[in-house]
């Protein structure tokens, strides 16, 4: 059974946020213009990956029509990262995810990551850790069993970032061009 | 736009002791001279067919000898490096041998030319060790298809020798290449793009900054060039003192920066790069060389040889009397009398036509004299920046002006202060095989590197090396 999930988080307390120079809140509409500039960068990084990956010519259409398309879905979690001091209101990250039902396993409900993305000044520090905590549990809130997370093959930096906190490979997809 | 600057002319210049300098010649001129000495380089080539050839180092009286320098004698020398490999510094020539090893990848100016056509300027290199530094340098050229291949090559040859010169190879690859065998090799390895050219830049900043009376804590740098050479330099900076706030860097993109939209694309192809953009231009400027330049100090240009890459207008935005080095070659990215005229304090190019040339002849024959003769493991940027400090103090003691920031070639003595220095900063860091003062550092090296031209003037009186041919004439212009 699916429980039932309510469209926004619980907001985070101060406790869960370590000394970062973040601060992570749900997603907003007026988010979307940043948040699709940091999808874009993001996809753009997955192009030095694999010539496969190559990004659209109209990417930030699409990028905006989906956030926006997420930001009503109750399956979705849109995360917006903060900067803080003089760069609070400004979003320098962006975490999203759906909530998936997996047809013939269990856990049978599945908080997949899709993107997780922080610009360069505000890596390091704990960040991505902290981003990945707070999005395990916000999936877990929402009744994900077992979270999984995507990204390019030859991505080596995520396959050790999630290798190092448990994750591993599960279902690999193999692309050919036609 | 800025307006692109009138055709160089030199400037008259103040009377100043000693010769004064040859004027700096017009472009095309420059480049007729460079044609005409590419000329005359081919024909020599082919009359002497090669530059460096081995000689043995010991006397040979008889074919008895041969007993003693080969087998049988020589298995027992085996035998006791075998027992002690360390001993093959002692025992044989390794104490003094390098490799000059390059993948042909990114050669002078040429580009990727291969490892072929990488050979004649190796065996000029090689010339120049030897004769500079008293080092026996042997190129060698090598194919390879990835980093990983040039490292496991140098890894694999560098039993045979005292130190590694890795050259004129391609960067970022050469920053992945340097580290790692820097980390896994007991033997100093030095990447002259990099580390030559950043220790003599530092050194001729050094001066100009005491000329002008900065102190490195407080001024603002740009860097022009984020190649091999500047992205040392930078942190070479740093370690002296430099606040990467204040240090900028620009490329062809504009000014490097930790918003860029190509720095995810950094971090994977050139994490030393990526690195630099989170630590440098405090207050986040943007935008173009001369948004970068405005009230700077200092500009470092190590790009392309394109003499308006820097204008005249953008160096009047620059603090008063700033220091311009435009290093790149053989054009500078401005000519020197176009800078003085637009106000700055001290000029500094590559070339040794123009006054103050900041070279790497100044700084590798020395390190490697230094780390030879401490049969130093290892040479870090401790190190490098003894030698650019020495070269600096050694400008310094003969009269700072600015038209003299740095020793040049023909002040042969400086070189073995520096070898010296570079010798007691690997004692220092811990890393040197032998100890000794520097007062007998500075022996051993001055005994090291005069040997080489005595040997030379002594091979010349023999006639065993024939004279230049004479230049054949200029063929008649070809008919269309």
């Amino acid at each position: 059974m699916t429980k039932e999930t309510s469209p926004v988080p619980a907001p985070m307390t101060a406790t869960d946020a370590p000394n970062v120079p973040i601060h992570l809140r749900p997603a907003r509409s007026d988010d979307v213009p940043a948040l699709v500039g940091l999808l874009l960068r993001l996809k753009r990084l997955n192009e030095e990956f694999d010539p496969l990956l190559k990004v659209r010519a109209d990417a930030e259409a699409r990028a905006t029509a989906l956030l926006t398309q997420d930001l009503a879905d109750p399956k979705a979690l849109v995360l917006a990262a903060e900067g803080i001091g003089a760069d609070k209101d400004r979003v320098v990250g962006i975490v999203r995810a759906h909530l998936r039902e997996r047809l013939f396993y269990t856990p049978e409900n599945e908080g997949v990551i899709l993107d997780i993305y922080l610009l360069p000044l505000y890596r390091r520090h704990g960040v991505g850790e902290y981003l990945l905590r707070e999005t395990v549990q916000a999936l877990k809130a929402r009744g994900a069993g077992i979270v999984t997370a995507e990204f390019p093959a030859h991505n080596e930096i995520a396959t050790k970032f999630y290798g190092k906190r448990g994750f591993r490979a599960v279902t690999l997809v193999h692309a050919k061009s036609l | 736009m800025v307006q692109a600057e009138p055709p160089s002319r030199p400037v008259p210049r103040k009377a100043e002791p000693g010769p004064s300098p040859p004027a700096p010649p017009a472009t095309e001129e420059g480049e007729g001279a460079t044609e005409t000495l590419g000329r005359r380089s081919i024909e020599l080539a082919g009359f002497y067919h090669g530059k460096i050839e081995t000689v043995p180092s010991v006397p040979i009286r008889s074919l008895e000898d041969f007993a003693l320098w080969y087998t049988p004698g020589i298995a027992a020398v085996s035998r006791a490096i075998e027992a002690a490999p360390e001993r093959s510094f002692d025992l044989t020539g390794r104490w003094n041998t390098i490799a000059i090893v390059t993948d042909g990848s990114r050669v002078l100016g040429l580009g990727n030319v291969g490892p072929e056509a990488s050979l004649p300027v190796m065996e000029g290199k090689a010339m120049l060790f030897r004769y500079l530094g008293g080092v026996n340098a042997i190129p060698v050229p090598v194919r390879i298809n990835s980093p990983g291949e040039l490292i496991e090559t140098v890894e694999r040859i560098a039993p045979g020798f005292g130190g590694i010169n890795l050259e004129d190879i391609a960067s970022p690859k050469c920053f992945e290449v340097l580290e790692t065998l820097q980390e896994r090799l007991p033997i100093p390895v030095w990447h002259d793009d990099q580390l030559g050219t950043a220790a003599s830049t530092v050194a001729g900043l050094l001066n100009g900054l005491e000329l002008t009376g900065r102190s490195i804590g407080q001024i603002r740098t740009v860097l022009l060039g984020a190649g091999a050479a500047n992205l040392v330099t930078a942190r070479l900076l740093v370690t002296l003192g430099h606040d990467p706030h204040a240090i900028s860097l620009v490329d062809q993109r504009g000014i490097l920066h930790a918003e860029r939209d190509d720095m995810d694309e950094l971090m994977l192809r050139n994490p030393w790069k990526y690195r630099l953009a989170l630590q440098t231009n405090g207050g986040g400027r943007v935008g173009e060389l001369a948004d970068a330049l405005r009230g700077a100090d200092v500009l470092l240009a190590a790009s392309r040889p394109d003499p308006h890459a820097v204008s005249a207008d953008v160096i009047r935005t620059m603090a008063d009397d700033p220091i311009v080095f435009a290093l790149a070659n053989p054009v500078p990215e401005i000519w020197p009398d176009v800078a003085r005229r637009a106000g700055v304090a001290v000029v500094a190019t590559g070339r040794s036509d123009f006054p103050n040339q900041v070279n790497n002849s100044l700084i590798f024959p020395a390190v490697f004299r230094g780390v030879l003769d401490a049969r130093a493991r290892s040479i870090n940027d401790e190190i490098v920046l003894a030698a650019a400090r020495e070269l600096a103090a050694r400008a310094h003691d003969r009269g700072l002006t600015a038209e003299h920031l740095l020793p040049t070639m023909e002040e042969r003595e400086v070189f073995p202060h520096v070898a010296a220095a570079v010798a007691t900063a690997a004692v220092d860091a811990g890393v040197a095989r032998v100890t000794r003062s520097r007062a007998e550092f500075l022996a051993i090296a001055q005994d090291r590197m005069s040997r080489p031209a005595r040997l030379i003037e002594a091979i010349g009186r023999s006639g065993l090396i024939a004279p230049m041919p004479p230049s054949t004439p200029l063929p008649s212009p070809s008919k269309p």
